[in-house]
């Protein structure tokens, strides 16, 4: 474990040295998300000129759900990017080879090689959406909801990076699957708003199928009304893990597939 | 030291139908089989053995380097070296080996050489006195210190390979593998490269599994070789006994004078030797007859030749190790090893 945190810094530090040799891919990075996430909020605010209220929401606590969905989806995004190349390239063009060849877990050894700096921006929109909304979206923070709090966080951060695992290894069976990844991963987008506006389907996939439901609107809903902590904080832990095994599943199951590539 | 029994590999290969109708035919009713990449081979390396491993392109080389290395998992068979299963004890494995492909690099694309370095003695655990040690001695023979301080992405191919290979001998391996690790480089860097490899070899006693279509690296490098096709070892000995089982051919070169009459109908017809033993070959009016020197002595070959043709550039040369292999590839081996 002390080995692991050390090589895990020392990729850090030299990541962070690199970045600074792409000033341009960083500064443009950086760029698009603040324009994609001003017009997200942008269309929230249009959205509450013309109604009151959503789904019985007022826009102080949607404003909340969104922030704070925001927050595990920078994390998972800071610190595990690199699983998007596994689906898109290193598969297929065979440079998966060289993980294998290392006494580190591979997946630790993909996973550790990439920091992504622009996720920084979605983290501090998502904290700053999260600290404006929340006195007026009747928040209370105790020691208790505090704790829950970094929980839901932590544990819907996984279930990004679990679904990233998971689909990402299927490159293993068919070389590229980065599609795949972006399919689910782009039905994060509905957990940024109150499940209850969805039709029963929607509903019930990013519940139980692809559960971005539980990376947003379950556990703000305890925190925005105290509801059913069980179900809200607790599904997050329950699904992450489980998403999480399944995931770690597939891809050690992957890895006896992979196929290399001709050289 | 290396146990290889039985190893077999199969890729499920898709059968594709040419043009654009074979391929939309093959979305919806993809045909498939299973082609085996290594079939059944089996050998034995001692500690302190250099291998070569060679063989046509496709031949299955890097597929067994990739099983040896613990990337692929054998269809069935085994290989166990140091008295470990490459995948299923990966994590201890692979810090006893050393592993280079010459086709891609192992190396951090955007790190500089000496940072690379620095990550991969912590992932080796290597200690502080070892890694200076290792590092003086591979600056010596590999001759970083021009480009230690670059990116790798900056390398050129002869510098990239040089550190490609240093890195794989930072954490004294026990068992080094190098899948072409001359492909494409010039002279100089060659042996610069087959010298660390006898280095390493002579003072820690790595074993040197190596494919190559380099011939100079087997004839100075190998003590045996393993030769592969089409999945099949096809040979596994000696070069030497290779040679001399090989090294009877002779073979004869001449010009015929113009105007003599030479005929190649009749060259051939006056010679009691079939098969194997006696070929005749024109290229471009360069006459080239190789012919098994124990059943006709180069004297009565070269008298024969003299009768039948006021020759000139006449050469005798014996058959080289290049030509044994070229002629091992194209026909296959079935009687020697």
């Amino acid at each position: 474990m002390k080995k692991t945190l050390k090589i895990y810094r020392l990729l850090l530090v030299q990541n962070i040295k690199t970045l600074m040799e792409y000033r341009i891919d960083f500064l443009t990075g950086a760029l698009s998300f603040i324009i994609d996430q001003a017009v997200g909020i942008g269309f929230i605010f249009i959205i509450f000129s013309q109604i009151p209220q959503l789904a019985g929401f007022t826009l102080e606590q949607i404003v909340f759900i969104y922030g704070f969905s925001l927050i595990p989806k920078g994390l998972d995004h800071m610190f595990t990017d690199n699983l998007w190349s596994v689906g898109y390239f290193i598969v297929q063009r065979g440079d998966f080879d060289k993980y294998l060849t290392r006494p580190i877990d591979p997946l630790f050894h993909i996973i550790a090689e990439k920091f992504q700096i622009d996720a920084a921006g979605e983290l501090i929109m998502g904290i700053a959406l999260v600290c404006l909304s929340a006195g007026a979206a009747n928040v209370v923070f105790t020691p208790l909801s505090v704790l829950l709090f970094i929980t839901a966080i932590i544990f819907a951060s996984l279930i990004y990076t679990a679904i990233k695992i998971g689909t990402a290894a299927l490159a293993f069976w068919i070389k590229v699957s980065g599609q795949i990844t972006q399919v689910f991963y782009m039905t994060n987008e509905f957990a940024k708003y109150p499940t209850t506006i969805y039709s029963n389907f929607i509903r019930t996939v990013i519940t139980y199928i692809v559960p971005f439901a539980f990376t947003g609107y379950y556990p703000c809903l305890y925190f925005l009304t105290g509801e059913n902590p069980l179900f809200n904080i607790g599904g997050v832990v329950a699904v992450a893990t489980v998403l999480f095994l399944i995931a770690l599943f597939i891809w050690k199951r992957g890895l006896k597939a992979y196929e290399s590539a001709g050289s | 030291m290396i146990h290889v029994e039985n190893l077999r590999k199969e890729f499920k290969k898709t059968i594709k139908e040419p043009g654009l109708k074979g391929s939309v035919k093959g979305l919806f009713h993809p045909k498939s089989e299973m082609i085996a990449a290594v079939d059944d081979i089996s050998f034995h390396v001692p500690k302190g053995e250099i291998l070569g491993f060679i063989g046509p392109n496709g031949a299955g080389k890097s597929t067994v380097i990739k099983m040896l290395t613990g990337i692929l998992t054998p269809t069935s068979g085994s290989c166990t070296i140091n008295g470990k299963n490459p995948t299923a004890d990966r994590k201890k494995y692979v810090k006893e080996i050393g592993v280079v492909f010459g086709q891609r690099t192992q190396l951090w694309w955007d790190l500089p050489l000496r940072e690379t370095y620095g990550v991969l003695k912590e992932i080796y655990e290597v200690s502080d006195k070892d890694f200076k040690k290792k590092m003086a001695f591979l600056n010596e023979v590999l001759e970083l210190d021009d480009f230690i301080g670059s990116p790798v992405r900056t390398l050129s191919l002869g510098q990239r390979m040089r550190a490609d290979i240093a890195a794989s001998l930072l954490h004294s391996p026990k068992v080094l593998f190098l899948d072409e690790p001359t492909i494409g480089l010039d002279v100089v860097v060659k042996n610069n490269i087959r010298n660390a490899i006898m280095e390493i070899n002579r003072t820690e006693k790595t074993t040197v599994i190596l494919t190559t279509h380099d011939i100079s690296d087997i004839e100075l490098l190998c003590s045996r070789i393993v030769m592969v096709d089409k999945g099949k070892k096809v040979y596994d000995g000696s070069l030497d006994a290779l040679k001399s089982k090989y090294g009877i051919m002779r073979e004869l070169d001449f010009v015929p004078e113009e105007g003599d009459g030479f005929s190649a109908d009749e060259f051939c017809k006056g010679v009691s030797l079939k098969g194997e033993d006696f070929k005749l070959e024109n290229q471009n009016g360069k006459y080239k007859v190789r012919f098994n020197s124990e059943k006709m002595a180069v004297k009565d070959m070269l008298t024969y030749m003299l009768s039948k043709t006021d020759a000139k550039d006449i050469t005798i040369r014996d058959a080289d190790i290049e030509e044994i292999i070229r002629r091992l590839y194209k026909e296959g081996v079935d009687d020697i090893g």
